[in-house]
């Protein structure tokens, strides 16, 4: 807790003939964080990037074709539920004997599939053609063939009057008019120009012979015989899916272990004869590692474990109390621990619900949460998801008890009387009572981010210990100090002049020099110690002292943004029961119901509303505290991910 | 001077009108700035986003920080109405 995994530095070194054991054995265990090898200028000329075993290009193909068949079927390995487990042998088996049959038997059926699409797109433009021939009634061959007469055919904006001996046709059945006119040569110009001036669009006359409305039927037929054709085809892709989603995924999981075992030796440093490895073994794992590696390759192999003399370059696994876990991803998305660092994870994972329940505290809210984040488990499958559904889960129930603390359910009270401060805004005839106890509630909260900073600030002295040395550490360490100091320098001077409630009252102290009492001395002199211990670690950051202020009433938020929920909840009963609800349900009247059907309507979307907007407010607004406010006190991050080298097999067992 | 007479309940009116007034400016000025200060981080952030999915949930937390203003904003109001 509160520290990364202990990690160890391990060299591995030993001779070519035995790196593919080697590599099993590794890849099997599942510890092993590979260090890439990057040559350098100054390493020895020998020492070169190693070579892919054989076999990589073929199992590299191989799985191209299961990712190719797993895209065309639709199938996600990683959405995929687990039935049953094929042992490893029988996948390598079949990947020879069926995996070819099933490849070709999906090839055909997109082909086939792609071919009918085509011809269902070309019938389709078919029927699109014909549709304004439809309205007129001539033969499609009759549009044609002529030598001394011209056809004009298209959409025009109006029936016009032509004075030249003609045949016409009009229509206002389609979209756009269609007109069609049969005039003989030596009138054409005259006729176009007639034909122009009232909008005139040609459209060409589709090719072939008959009636178009029959032809249109009989595209239309085609294209819906086809239609069908490709259902069949997407049930029969949909059977491949259901018979063989188990083989196909546990061959694409052997594959890709085939394939990232094969190109290992690309991360490892070779010579003509050996090849030489780093890495990171958690520390608990090292001797376990060491007595496997040696009893594989029967004792013909090197390891040395090395210093670590760059902490930054070792790779982070959190090593946290089950409650915590979750709240990793909520680091994760700031940025992973460095290696030196304090761990804020459990820090994030308590006071994140605190936060999120003071912010949302309605037991109506929270208990629409707490379902929702039970309920969604069931379809998220993903790692991250998962831990968000429960981050979420826990800040739930924390919203829930502070609805039971500040008496709230979707706006309304509870019966009983708030235990702590009260939030109850009063709006209309929900008037009654005290109102909400702003000042009150608003020292709660900064007296909630004065502790939180002043954590932070004690975390970051840790944390200048760990990662620096000597005089750099120790400046460090006075620096934070410093900070408490200013801070609470300024809290001692304001309670040495004012008397605020939740805050000791100091006034009445005795005065001790130039009108100031005792209490505001000693602010003075926290104050400017304070200052110049931040100043003898760098004077830049004196820039930063207004924030000692601004960060602690930014804490506003935890009140504000909670009582601006519970006034939108107050709003929405009050425009749906008072005002929609209940005047109607004295004399129950046509007009009475309809009203009443519509105050529910406003309740239920007024609240869905809010919820969604507490969750989002609720959530945002305590990470960012969490981010912006705490982490900066001590926490730099940029720590690299853990990622042993090997899978934890899925679908397959040995 | 004129004719215009003060009593005491419309002066007391009048104080609980500008308090009101003020609530309202304090809110809605600070409301406005916010929404102007969100508007070119949501517009740079979306960018971000298109280019690398996994900034998500960093340009999410940049977007809100200017929401800042507008809670003191509410503070004030809210310290001048109850």
């Amino acid at each position: 807790m509160l520290r990364p995994e202990q990690m160890r530095r391990l060299l591995i070194a030993a001779p070519k003939g035995e790196i593919d054991t080697i590599i099993r054995e590794l890849y099997r265990h599942n510890v092993y964080h590979i260090e890439d090898f990057v040559p350098e200028s100054e390493s020895p000329d020998a020492l070169s990037i190693g070579h892919p075993l054989p076999g990589a290009s073929d199992a590299a193909s191989a799985l191209i074709k299961v990712r190719a068949i797993e895209s065309v079927c639709g199938i996600k390995p990683e959405d995929v539920e687990i039935r049953e487990k094929l042992p490893v042998s029988k996948v390598r088996a079949m990947i020879e004997t069926d995996l070819p049959a099933i490849q070709k038997e999906v090839e055909g059926l997109v082909s086939t599939r792609s071919r009918l699409e085509a011809r269902k797109k070309e019938h389709e433009q078919r029927v699109k053609e014909l549709k304004p021939f439809v309205a007129v009634p001539l033969d499609l061959e009759l549009y044609r063939g002529y030598t001394r007469f011209t056809v004009f055919s298209g959409h025009i904006r109006h029936d016009v009057a032509i004075d030249a001996p003609h045949e016409k046709h009009f229509s206002d059945k389609v979209d756009g008019n269609m007109i069609v006119v049969v005039v003989p040569n030596e009138y054409r110009e005259e006729v176009e120009r007639t034909l122009l001036g009232a909008g005139f669009q040609a459209i060409p006359v589709p090719g072939g012979s008959g009636v178009p409305a029959d032809l249109q039927e009989s595209h239309t037929g085609e294209a819906r015989r086809t239609g069908e054709e490709i259902v069949a085809i997407d049930q029969k892709m949909a059977e491949i899916r259901e018979r063989h989603t188990d083989f196909l995924v546990a061959c694409d999981e052997l594959l890709t272990a085939d394939v990232e075992r094969a190109e290992a030796p690309l991360r490892f440093a070779a010579t003509e004869e050996t090849f030489i490895s780093e890495g990171w073994v958690p520390a608990d794992q090292v001797d376990r590692i060491r007595d496997a590696l040696e009893k594989v390759t029967g004792g013909r192999i090197y390891i040395e474990e090395l210093e670590i003399d760059d902490t930054t370059r070792v790779p982070v696994e959190y090593e946290n109390p089950s409650f915590a876990s979750p709240a990793q991803m909520l680091v994760d998305l700031y940025s992973r621990p460095l290696y030196s660092e304090i761990d804020p994870t459990p820090m994030v994972a308590i006071v994140f619900p605190i936060f999120f329940g003071l912010i949302l505290g309605d037991v109506g809210y929270g208990a629409i949460l707490l379902v929702m984040s039970l309920g969604l488990r069931k379809f998220i499958k993903g790692d991250e998801g998962r831990m968000l559904l429960q981050v979420l889960s826990y800040a739930s129930v924390s919203s829930i008890i502070f609805g039971i603390i500040f008496s709230e359910i979707f706006g309304a009270s509870l019966p009983w009387p708030t235990l702590l401060f009260s939030r109850h805004v009063s709006i209309g005839a929900a008037a009654g009572g005290h109102g909400p106890q702003i000042t009150e509630l608003l020292i709660l909260v900064f007296w909630i981010g004065i502790l939180h900073i002043t954590l932070g600030r004690i975390l970051g002295m840790g944390n200048s210990l760990r990662s620096h040395h000597g005089k750099h550490a120790i400046k460090g360490v006075i620096a934070n100090a410093g900070w408490i100091g200013l801070m609470w320098g300024i809290l001692f001077m304001v309670w040495g002049f004012y008397a605020l409630p939740l805050m000791p009252d100091l006034t009445g102290l005795p005065v001790v020099v130039m009108g100031l009492n005792a209490s505001a001395v000693v602010g003075v002199v926290l104050l400017v110690v304070g200052i110049l211990a931040i100043a003898q670690e760098s004077p830049l950051e004196l820039v930063e002292v207004p924030t000692v202020i601004s960060h602690v009433l930014s804490y506003a938020r935890l009140m504000v943004v909670g009582l601006s929920s519970v006034t939108i909840a107050m709003v929405v009963n009050y425009i749906a029961i008072s005002m929609m609800i209940e005047p109607y349900l004295e004399a129950i009247t046509p007009v009475g119901v309809i009203m009443i059907i519509m105050g529910l309507l406003v309740f239920l979307l007024g609240h869905a509303l809010n919820t969604a907007l507490g969750l989002l407010g609720g959530g945002i607004h305590s990470i960012r505290l969490q981010y912006v406010e705490f982490f900066t006190k001590f926490y730099s991050g940029g720590g690299k991910k853990y990622n042993p080298f090997g899978m934890k097999s899925k679908f397959m067992e040995e | 001077m004129t004719d215009v007479v003060m009593t005491l309940e419309m002066i007391q009116a009048s104080q609980v009108g500008t308090k009101a007034i003020a609530a309202a400016l304090a809110v809605g000025l600070t409301g406005f700035a916010s929404a102007w200060a969100e508007l070119t981080i949501g517009s740079a952030a979306v960018g971000a986003t298109a280019e690398n999915r996994d900034v998500f949930g960093m340009v999410l937390l940049l977007t809100v920080l200017p929401e800042t203003i507008v809670i003191f904003g509410l503070v004030v109001a809210l310290l001048l109405l109850f």
